[in-house]
């Protein structure tokens, strides 16, 4: 009883629930009433978007923004469904963009004018990234010193040099990629997904798996469970990291082998504020947004003319930084999106086998 | 209600008709809280279960018919059953403790036994966390006292959820056996000893035959909350510790399959309405009733 009242109940009933009892009530009036509402991943990013892009920009316009987090997929599927959504503007995995096309609204972009300033690659017609950052290698560094641990796939794979309980990501998301790169196969040969390189992937981590302690799933997990010495390894978000280091917690990651990917954000279909929300993201990849990025030092600039201003010591965690980038594999989210969904029953049965 | 004036000592309500009339509206308020809150959002439960293109019974097919969703429910069986018997064999003799202490004492000792209750189980488990570390403090004492050279694995497996879940179920074991114990007239635990029964065999065949009741309101508590359990398993066990409503939460949060989720919803229901009606013959209301007092 007091068990059920779990996390359950306060997200998937809840808002099953929720959208239920207002269901009758006028939609429009109640969505009219609340702020724009941004959800994103809690920690370390987080508190990056709301000092450096949304509450600036708030400011600008004189308005209310209201944060939260963490993003849950299955919480935007319910309010779409639902006709409330409760959030407008969320920062996704990018193969979301991809996987929840159908809960999210196109992008009008005469309303963020600045996309044209960024590489093409950022800009999707319902997601535009506005922080880069990287899933990477980790280390407890009692159990490794910082410049003795493991610079790539291959070394998070290899136990006997480098003992100790691993940690990876829930999902298949990053696991493809680590496994094959740990595999042997080279950074450009990853994508396209196929059967057989799902199959290599799958064999790989079979492997590893009696070593992994912990599927994480929340960003806050890893720098937690390695600072504590209860997982030796594990991969995880690098601006998690970053802020783990800086508060001296007994942590390290490389860049080596590093799978780099933006922080996107899309609006949510049937956003009561999504005009405004658009022109959020348009602020967000502003320069004078994404030079802030240099300063706070964990999730770095997706537009280059940011990015170039960056010190040399700024660079050194910079994932656009020419000598971090060469090191690692930019995912590829469209390809991503594919191996989520079409390998979605064999992740799960891997995962309980 | 009634018109007819009553006399004194007799129930309010006249007639038969007005009796029940008065039952039916004192029903009412939780009747409608219960239909709205609970009976409603069941049905929507049973309907989007049946809502897979692939027809109604597909998704029980898929869950029932996978090794895999098999390994969960067992899984959430194995641990109910250990769990069960483990706060039993805990229980009882903490129960059998209190029930003999003097009032001053017991009042004390219930409220260490009940304290735990008022804590959210979010609290509690993530306690546990802490102190299962693998550099947490008892692997540190463990490790101390010379017992162990490294740190045992005790957190993100079956050991960490085994621990937390007995934890936190343990109040529910010895409450019911408590109340069960006090209620047996002293005089029969007299009566066997003065007729020489060494006291092992009062124990066996007066006190314990006579407590059973509350041994078995106790099992089933234990047992039923188990099958349901959610934080203390997702946060202290490892992957492959999942249960049944790990299962439903993963369906729902990560693959968005709700029919599926529904699915494993109502299997977790009926399991545990099954189980409940099992229990049912061996349990009084009136046991049931008896808990904590």
């Amino acid at each position: 009883m007091l068990t059920r009242r779990g996390f359950l109940a306060a997200s998937a009933a809840g808002a099953a629930l929720g959208t239920q009892v207002l269901g009758g009530l006028s939609r429009a009036a109640l969505a009219q009433g609340r702020p724009l509402t941004f959800c994103s991943w809690g920690g370390a990013l987080s508190e990056l978007e709301k000092t450096a892009m949304l509450e600036p920009f708030a400011r600008s316009k004189g308005i209310e923004i209201v944060h939260t987090s963490p993003t849950a997929y299955a919480k935007i599927k319910a309010m779409v469904e639902g006709g409330t959504p409760e959030w407008d503007l969320v920062d996704v995995g990018g193969r979301y963009i991809f996987q929840g096309a159908d809960f999210l609204e196109p992008l009008d972009l005469s309303l963020i004018p600045n996309a044209k300033k960024l590489d093409a690659g950022w800009v999707t017609p319902k997601g535009i990234f506005t922080s880069t950052g990287a899933t990477v290698i980790a280390w407890n560094t009692k159990a490794l010193p910082a410049d003795k641990g493991p610079a790539s796939w291959k070394d998070f794979w290899d136990v006997k040099t480098f003992p100790g309980p691993r940690g990876l990501y829930k999902p298949f998301y990053y696991n493809y990629e680590a496994a094959l790169l740990a595999a042997g196969v080279p950074r450009a040969d990853v994508y396209p997904v196929t059967d057989d390189k799902v199959k290599m992937a799958l064999d790989k981590l079979r492997e590893l798996k009696p070593h992994v302690k912990v599927w994480w799933s929340a960003g806050a997990q890893p720098p937690q469970l390695l600072a504590s010495g209860e997982l030796a390894m594990s991969s995880a978000w690098s601006g998690r990291i970053f802020a783990g280091i800086k508060e001296k917690a007994p942590v390290a990651m490389t860049y080596k082998d590093g799978i780099a990917w933006g922080n996107a954000w899309v609006v949510v279909k049937g956003s009561p504020h999504k005009a405004m929300a658009m022109q959020a993201i348009n602020y967000a990849i502003s320069e004078e947004a994404q030079t802030r990025l240099l300063d706070v030092g964990t999730y770095g600039p997706v537009l280059g003319a940011a990015a170039a201003k960056g010190t040399a010591d700024q660079k050194t965690w910079m994932v656009s930084a020419p000598e971090n980038a060469r090191d690692m594999l930019i995912i590829n989210e469209e390809q991503a999106a594919l191996y989520s969904a079409k390998y979605e029953a064999e992740w799960n049965r891997f995962q309980l086998s | 209600m009634s018109a007819a004036q009553n006399a004194p000592g007799k129930p309010a309500s006249g007639t038969p008709a007005a009796a029940a009339f008065a039952t039916l509206f004192l029903l009412l308020p939780a009747g409608l809280v219960l239909g709205a809150a609970f009976l409603l959002p069941l049905a929507r439960l049973f309907g989007l279960s049946g809502s897979m293109p692939a027809g109604v019974l597909a998704p029980y097919l898929e869950l029932l018919g996978d090794d895999v969703y098999r390994k969960v429910f067992f899984n959430t069986v194995f641990f109910a059953i250990v769990v069960t018997a483990v706060t039993l064999v805990l229980g009882y003799p903490l129960a059998l403790a209190l029930a003999r202490m003097r009032a001053g004492w017991r009042a004390l000792f219930l409220l260490a036994v009940l304290m735990p209750l008022w804590i959210s189980v979010l609290v509690r488990t993530f306690s546990w966390m802490l102190l299962l570390e693998r550099n947490g403090p008892i692997n540190r004492a463990l490790i101390a006292s010379g017992l162990t050279d490294t740190p045992m694995s005790l957190l993100f497996n079956k050991t960490g959820v085994l621990i937390g879940m007995v934890h936190v179920l343990l109040p529910y074991a010895v409450l019911p056996i408590f109340g069960a114990i006090l209620r047996i007239d002293p005089a029969l635990l007299r009566a066997s000893e003065g007729l020489g029964a060494p006291r092992h065999v009062t124990f066996r065949r007066v006190l314990l035959p006579l407590s059973m009741r509350g041994v078995a309101t106790a099992a089933t508590f234990v047992f039923l909350l188990s099958l349901g359990f959610f934080i203390t398993p997702a946060l202290l066990g490892g992957a492959s510790e999942i249960t049944l409503s790990m299962l439903v939460e993963n369906l729902v949060n990560e693959r968005l399959a709700w029919p599926l989720a529904a699915a494993a919803s109502v299997i977790l229901l009926a399991l545990t309405l099954a189980l409940l009606a099992v229990a049912g013959r061996f349990l009084s209301p009136a046991a049931v009733a008896g808990v904590g007092r």
